[in-house]
């Protein structure tokens, strides 16, 4: 479970300080898939690095499972974001030099998992989002919606506690979009939990709860079936 | 291995792979080029000064002399010293000479009465002109005319810096022979003894000792000096390949030889400014390395500061998917090692099998001597290390520069 509780993120610019988040309260239960909304320059993106470990607040507190984040040093920030977190990033952040198989075993071997057994579970992964056959391609080899599937699979090879997505599908086109949000569904039904950001209302709509952010505050949350 | 070590290979591995050839192609030859400064530069400072003790050693003292002491006229006991010679099983051979100063004179015939006599001094040597080759090879360095033979009568070698159609300088303190020639009759006036000699040939040599020497058979010269009671004045002995000279020196002066003569390695022998000449070259070609060092230290520097200021975003996204910062930061020690090594390696092989060689083959002429290339394996292999150092903290340090940023800065390129 994750709960802010008056979370707080400014930055600072000369004797100029922009307050991007402005206190929000927030919880996810486990096992929820979440939504987050908002128009650009909302806070959407900047509240998730927070609650991801990303970035550290300048406000308010995080608490993951119990733990108060912002007691944790960078290393075990660092621990928490490679054993209880997957990321899937708007420009997918692949490594460019690694292959498809690389990319998603390199967290695995992070985690102490011999190679073969990394690349086993990479492999695996990678198969589930029907990309068994690019093993071996670099990410330029890649489509985008390739690349997206991929890390979709590095962020979800070790089994995260939660997946952390940030416009998905912002890059994507209708039917790469819609295969990456399968998957997305897939994973939830199975009980993964999802906070992702999009700024599509149809692949919000996919979720349990839509939460809407304007000029950072939560303005309104709306449960799946009052979509 | 520990797993940030495991890791940080991994991605270097996969990095340098995949890495444009171009790129790895400029550091590693600037690494070439950077061993070769540190290495090449100082060895044929070195070498200059290694070719002509290289050259003291092989056509002058052998690999030990022995010598007249200084408050005596020749070696006493000679035959005595020599039968310890021929008992010794590390020497090869050997070559025994008469010395005495001299003084030459050409054109006497044509000379009038007003003219000033073309006069020179000289070392006159009496050799065994078999043994005396057979130690210094001196019949190679003949270039004018032809070697002496056991037999010949009344004839000298002379030196070229006797003789001032080879002596570049025109110094009215510096006299040589003019119109001198093979075939040519001068005197040769030793101790109050003139004889009237022809030179058979010309040697030529960058050790003094030789360029400024008069070769005679030396049952000719002793017949001049009229020395018959079989003492010499120098031996020079070659030693058997891998032995020590100063163990052979030992071994003389353990029976006896050193009260009766001075006994010498070829090191003991060398000219002081010779031996400060060496440890000024190495001090210099030390020096030279070191500015070499510093700026393979920055080339590197900028390429990995580069390396990583590009990749900056991926670092951030390794960071962020939770690849510690500690194995990003071996990964690019690792390509820095890579790069010294690899860089290393061609030097060696560059250095070892094309250069060193190719010095041998054909040494650096030099108005003092034949330059080579010194590389012992030793120091050379000290200046891998040390470089291979000086790259890793070169390496080591951008890296960390860049890896100690915020991840989240890092992802989105924010400063």
């Amino acid at each position: 479970m994750i709960e802010t509780k008056k979370l707080e993120r400014s930055f600072q610019n000369g004797d100029v300080v922009t307050r991007v988040l402005k206190g929000i309260d927030f919880i996810a239960k486990d096992g929820e898939f979440i939504a987050i909304m908002g128009r650009s320059g909302a806070g959407k993106s900047t509240f998730l690095y927070q609650i991801s470990l990303l970035d550290e607040p300048t406000g308010g507190e995080i608490v993951l499972d119990g733990h108060d984040t912002h007691r944790m040093s960078e290393h075990e920030r660092m621990k928490f974001r490679l054993n209880k977190f997957g990321y899937v990033f708007q420009d997918y952040a692949l490594l460019p030099e690694l292959t498809a198989l690389e990319n998603v075993a390199l967290p695995l071997m992070m985690q102490d998992h011999t190679k073969a057994s990394a690349y086993k579970q990479a492999a695996e992964a990678l198969t589930k989002v029907g990309l068994g056959h690019r093993l071996h391609n670099l990410p330029s080899q890649l489509s985008g919606g390739e690349q997206q599937r991929v890390s979709i699979s590095r962020a979800i090879a070790h089994k995260p506690k939660i997946l952390f997505a940030d416009e998905p599908t912002a890059n994507l086109d209708n039917d790469s979009s819609s295969a990456v949000m399968d998957i997305f569904n897939d994973l939830h039904a199975k009980g993964q939990t999802i906070i992702m950001v999009t700024h599509e209302e149809q692949y919000a709509k996919l979720s349990d709860r839509i939460v809407r952010l304007d000029d950072g505050t939560i303005v309104s949350q709306t449960h799946r079936g009052h979509h | 291995m520990p797993l940030n070590l495991r890791i940080g290979f991994f991605l270097a591995t996969r990095a340098l792979r995949r890495a444009s050839l171009w790129t790895t192609g400029l550091i590693i030859g600037v690494m070439v080029l950077t061993f070769l400064n540190l290495v090449v530069v100082s060895g044929i400072l070195v070498g200059l000064i290694q070719g002509s003790i290289e050259q003291w050693r092989t056509e002058y003292t052998g690999d030990v002399i022995i010598s007249t002491l200084t408050d005596k006229k020749f070696i006493e006991n000679s035959p005595n010293v020599i039968g310890i010679i021929n008992g010794l099983p590390q020497i090869e051979k050997y070559t025994t000479r008469y010395r005495e100063s001299g003084t030459l004179e050409a054109n006497y015939k044509t000379r009038k009465d007003t003219d000033k006599p073309n006069t020179t001094g000289a070392q006159i040597s009496g050799i065994d002109p078999y043994q005396e080759n057979a130690v210094t090879g001196v019949a190679k360095k003949i270039v004018e005319g032809s070697y002496l033979t056991a037999n010949d009568y009344d004839q000298v070698l002379l030196g070229h810096y006797l003789l001032s159609q080879y002596v570049p300088i025109d110094n009215p303190d510096f006299a040589a022979l003019n119109n001198v020639g093979v075939g040519t009759k001068i005197r040769l006036t030793v101790g109050g003894v003139t004889r009237e000699v022809t030179v058979k040939g010309v040697v030529k040599s960058k050790v003094d000792e030789v360029s400024r020497a008069v070769y005679m058979v030396d049952t000719q010269f002793r017949s001049i000096i009229g020395r018959n009671d079989g003492n010499v004045d120098v031996i020079a002995l070659k030693l058997k390949k891998g032995e020590d000279p100063e163990a052979v020196k030992e071994a003389l002066l353990l029976r006896g030889v050193g009260t009766l003569a001075k006994v010498q390695t070829f090191e003991d022998a060398q000219p002081k400014f010779l031996k400060d000449i060496v440890s000024m070259f190495n001090t210099l070609g030390s020096a030279f390395g070191s500015i070499g060092l510093v700026v393979a230290s920055i080339t590197i520097f900028i390429v990995v500061f580069i390396n990583a200021i590009t990749r900056r975003k991926f670092i951030g996204i390794l960071k962020g998917i939770g690849i510690s910062g500690r194995a990003i930061e071996v990964s690019y020690i690792f390509q820095s090692i890579f790069y010294a090594v690899v860089g290393s390696g061609i030097g060696l092989f560059l250095v070892y099998v094309f250069l060193v060689p190719l010095f041998q083959a054909h040494p650096i002429d030099f108005p003092f001597s034949d330059g080579i290339l010194v590389a012992p394996l030793d120091s050379t292999l000290y200046r891998v290390g040390l470089l291979i150092f000086a790259t890793v903290i070169a390496g080591y340090i951008p890296a960390r520069m860049i890896i100690r940023k915020n991840t989240l800065d890092s992802i989105l390129g924010r400063n």
